[in-house]
């Protein structure tokens, strides 16, 4: 009986999704890297409230007011992300950009069910980055492409959970 | 025979009987089933996630698990005591959540079933009342933690 077989090597398909990672404040943030059009400086940009980039108008996006959360916009770290799905376009201001990744699906995961509110709309879910909860955010709702955000009941969030990872935002 | 007579007693004894994990927050004693607690360990840092969640706000990651946390204290108007703050891991019905509780350490104890009181207050998810030590302490029903605020 040969062995000739078990050592035949094979393409194992393996889904993975590219992620910019960016930080504001004490808090660490993944953008879909597919649709990253650029990275500015703040000399670049200025302090106007749109960018634009190759004939694009990219409105600036505060997420520090989304999302409620204290970050200083004014080191030398700071940088803009253009970043577009086609249709909507968003510049998106940042403490720092911490690096690209690829991470494969299965290491990402949903946020967890106690999590039940407009939240999970914000986020498609979470993964590690070099030992860091990094949230992934949903550019859909980003780019304010979602209607106002509604609750969601907690049999409808068990069943995102079930889903498997990523449900919301389907980047991974 | 004998025996599963005897194993049919025990297992009434252990019905008519709960054990309990005693902690304080903000120097408010609590209780909750053994059964429902995960762990106990020193708190380390959370990392914050924007929610709207009432007093689920933060993330922790313990070992290889993330899980969420729970701001008992908040919900219950307190400030944490003492140093180093503790991390009590419940388990919830949604998966593990860990709580920060007062630097003293919970103690074990045993309560008969017959005296514990329901309660009254319908602001926490509890189990009931009993009387510990000469305190009325509330038993926090820590699997359903969350789901009446």
């Amino acid at each position: 009986m040969s062995l000739r077989g078990h050592l035949k090597s094979t393409n194992v398909l393996v889904e993975t999704g590219s992620f910019l990672i960016v930080r504001l404040g004490r808090m660490y943030l993944a953008l879909p890297a597919d649709g990253v059009r650029g990275v500015l400086t703040p000399e670049e940009t200025g302090h106007e409230q749109a960018v634009t980039a190759a004939g694009s108008l990219y409105q600036l996006v505060d997420l520090t007011h989304l999302f409620s959360v204290v970050a200083d916009l004014s080191g030398l770290e700071v940088r803009t992300v253009l970043y577009s799905n086609g249709h909507s376009h968003g510049a998106i201001r940042v403490e720092q950009v911490v690096g690209l990744t690829d991470v494969e699906r299965k290491n990402c995961f949903p946020l967890p069910p106690q999590f039940r509110c407009d939240e999970r709309r914000w986020f498609g879910g979470m993964m590690l980055y070099e030992d860091l909860l990094v949230l992934i955010v949903n550019p859909a709702w980003m780019l304010g492409e979602l209607a106002e955000v509604v609750s969601l009941g907690a049999s409808e969030t068990s069943q995102l959970v079930t889903a498997g990872p990523l449900t919301v935002g389907g980047s991974c | 025979m004998l025996r599963a007579a005897r194993g049919q007693q025990q297992a009434q004894t252990t019905k008519r009987s709960w054990n309990v994990v005693v902690f304080t927050v903000g120097g408010m004693k609590l209780a909750a089933r053994t059964e429902d607690v995960g762990g106990v360990s020193p708190w380390t840092d959370s990392i914050p996630v924007p929610s709207r969640t009432p007093f689920v706000q933060a993330m922790q990651k313990r070992d290889h698990q993330v899980m969420p946390v729970y701001e008992l204290a908040n919900r219950l108007s307190r400030t944490l005591q003492g140093d180093p703050l503790l991390c009590l891991v419940a388990r919830h019905v949604d998966g593990p959540m860990a709580i920060c509780i007062d630097a003293a350490v919970p103690s074990l104890e045993t309560v008969d079933a017959a005296a514990i009181r329901p309660t009254i207050n319908g602001d926490l998810e509890t189990l009931g009342s009993v009387t510990i030590g000469g305190e009325d302490v509330t038993i926090v029903a820590l699997q359903r933690l969350g789901k009446l605020a």
